[in-house]
């Protein structure tokens, strides 16, 4: 088993590198001359020189992804044109938010998706059953940022049951934390949650055809032990996969959640960005998150076999 | 009077006439033709009819009571909804309804152009890596890398790096959704090389091209058509997101997205603003997914029955 789990990091690896030359080349794949991009409509010559210089455009191609590669490896992700900070700094101030955000909403679509599916499972063909999976169609079809203004406009701003918009960090108390994350996580986790439900029903509806939980239930076990002990635990290995490639979802949504609630973390730093052309910093968000999103799939990976005796390569 | 000889002439003893049975099973009705499969499939009946309403709201925009989507009014700024501006207008007095219903075709040329584009680069990739075993390994370790970058991100990388236009978040969109399709287009590939009708198409001597197009390809296309809704509706979800954080289609052009982002500032005063944007939004991306969903209950009942 310590052999399969040292070659799946191994194989990661060339996967990382492989995001790594994506994200660095796609300065050279963009049309046209991005420094001119960069620089703006209202640049002069000299600003697109020194962006050409800062950027290294003035290099030959192979000698600047080398040296970027190094400087990455030392945990030096470059310095943004903006600002003139170094990306790594910026992107650990913006950290936090952003973490407490995926978190909350991880959680949440845990504790709802996972017994959503269950009971869809359960009752498949019923009324429940249909009702839990219009809920899917439609969680999957509502772009996050409707959600989040439909949801800040009724709980916010008419009902003033929770802060429209903002921020408390964790020191400063876990209840005004958590308020200002419930309409996000709501949001954000929308599209999550029909994932995972959906899924999770399919699974359930495999597994609750099997011998042994006709067997279960011929010798009497109650209905909540045999579809939350017997049944779910079969059916964790689709489940806990989807929940890590969701993780995608997550990222690309909290870009816009954060802009919706005003929410000081990685995706407004993205979008302030992208307004100010720093390229630098979108290259270094997009590729904390793909190595983040990679480790959490490769984690996930490892635990199945660490889980799951059955599972044996 | 030949004919009458069977009825006149009696039966032999013991044999009689069955009576006329009754009709104890009523007679199956195949549904045939496109409304019968309307009727069996309804939520591709509702999803169609939906997206082909849109489809002509986009074609008809000009003509459907509206003004030039980009003419400034400053004397007729942020109106609320009325007989005049039937959905209000915007910060620079601009109608929205007008906006909305031209953002229609933003929203839609780019669902359908990426779900034609991902679609094609995906078959062509899929279907080489599914039979030249040598590119196999390195294209798919390089499709994995590219799965490796969240979407919209991958999307808002790229975006960031061009000017924004419409063929560009196209583009962007599209280079984003294709390893998704490749993997699926050789997973199709790999479990249909092992059909024994393939194999037969070998043994006759058949050459791998006549394979592909007449074998191999007719088999991927319900698969293809049911991923291809899906990605047309993540594509506009994607597109709406990339305009909403300004790293979409120029102001120019009004799209759903950058009408929502021009009425961010404002939202908690003139939640109207966002509001139709959003609407038309979430409808356009509902009426996508149930085809699609219908489409996959109605062409692929296996895979109908695991989700």
């Amino acid at each position: 088993m310590l052999s399969y789990i040292l070659r799946r990091i191994l194989a990661t690896l060339p996967v990382m590198a492989i995001v790594a030359l994506f994200v660095f080349s796609l300065l050279y794949i963009a049309p046209g001359d991005p420094a001119v991009v960069i620089a703006g409509d209202q640049a002069s010559p000299e600003d697109v020189e020194r962006i050409r210089q800062s950027l290294g455009l003035d290099r030959p191609f192979l000698i600047q992804f080398g040296d970027w590669v190094w400087r990455i490896l030392h945990g030096d992700l470059g310095t943004s044109i903006f600002t003139n900070l170094p990306v790594s700094a910026m992107i650990g101030q913006r950290l936090g938010p952003t973490l407490s955000l995926m978190t909350v909403t991880l959680l949440l679509t845990i504790v709802v998706a996972v017994p959503l599916g269950v009971v869809a499972a359960w009752k498949a063909g019923s009324l429940v059953d249909r009702a839990i999976m219009a809920f899917a169609v439609f969680g999957f079809s509502l772009p996050v940022f409707v959600v989040g203004y439909m949801l800040a406009y009724i709980f916010a701003l008419e009902l003033e049951w929770l802060p429209v918009q903002g921020y408390t960090p964790l020191s400063e108390g876990f209840w005004p934390w958590l308020e200002n994350l419930i309409l996000p996580a709501i949001a954000l986790g929308c599209v999550y949650i029909a994932l995972v439900a959906r899924i999770t029903r399919a699974a359930m509806l495999e597994v609750l055809q099997q011998d042994y939980i006709r067997t279960a239930r011929a010798k009497g076990l109650g209905q909540g032990g045999i579809l939350f002990i017997h049944a779910l635990k079969n059916a964790a290995v689709p489940i806990v996969t989807v929940i890590g490639i969701g993780i995608a979802l997550l990222i690309g949504g909290a870009v816009v959640t954060e802009s919706v609630f005003a929410i000081p973390g990685l995706g407004r730093l993205t979008v302030d960005a992208i307004l100010r052309r720093d390229y630098p910093v979108i290259q270094g968000i997009v590729l904390l998150f793909s190595f983040v999103y990679v480790l959490v799939n490769l984690l996930i990976d490892v635990t199945y076999t660490l889980v799951d005796p059955r599972i044996r390569y | 009077m030949t004919d009458t000889i069977a009825t006149t002439q009696p039966l032999p003893a013991g044999l009689v006439i069955a009576p006329q049975l009754p009709e104890l099973l009523q007679p199956v009705r195949i549904r045939r033709g496109i409304i019968g499969f309307l009727r069996g499939h309804p939520t591709v009946a509702i999803g169609g009819a939906l997206l082909i309403v849109l489809i002509l709201i986009g074609i008809f925009a000009p003509y459907l009571g509206t003004v030039d989507p980009t003419a400034l009014a400053p004397a007729k700024r942020t109106r609320a909804p009325s007989a005049d501006f039937w959905f209000g207008t915007d910060v620079l007095g601009r109608d929205i309804y007008s906006r909305v219903l031209y953002g229609a075709r933003v929203s839609l040329t780019v669902g359908l152009s990426v779900a034609i584009f991902a679609s094609a680069a995906g078959l062509a990739i899929g279907v080489v890596s599914g039979f030249v075993r040598w590119a196999d390994g390195i294209l798919m370790r390089f499709m994995d890398g590219l799965m490796a970058i969240p979407p919209i991100l991958l999307a808002i990388a790229l975006m960031a790096l061009t000017r924004g236009s419409v063929g560009n978040v196209i583009l962007a969109i599209t280079i984003a959704e294709i390893p998704r399709v490749s993997r699926l287009v050789r997973s199709v590939v790999l479990s249909l090389r092992e059909q024994p009708y393939v194999d037969a198409a070998v043994a006759c001597g058949t050459r791998t091209p006549m394979i592909i197009l007449r074998h191999i390809l007719p088999n991927t296309l319900a698969p293809m058509l049911v991923q291809a809704t899906y990605i047309c509706a993540s594509a506009m979800i994607t597109e709406a997101i990339l305009s909403f954080i300004g790293a979409g289609t120029p102001p120019t052009v009004p799209s759903w997205g950058n009408i929502m982002a021009e009425g961010r500032a404002l939202w908690q005063v003139k939640p109207y603003i966002v509001f139709f944007p959003a609407a038309f939004l979430s409808v356009t991306v509902l009426a996508v997914n149930l085809l699609g969903d219908g489409l996959r209950d109605a062409l692929d009942p296996r895979m109908a029955k695991r989700l």
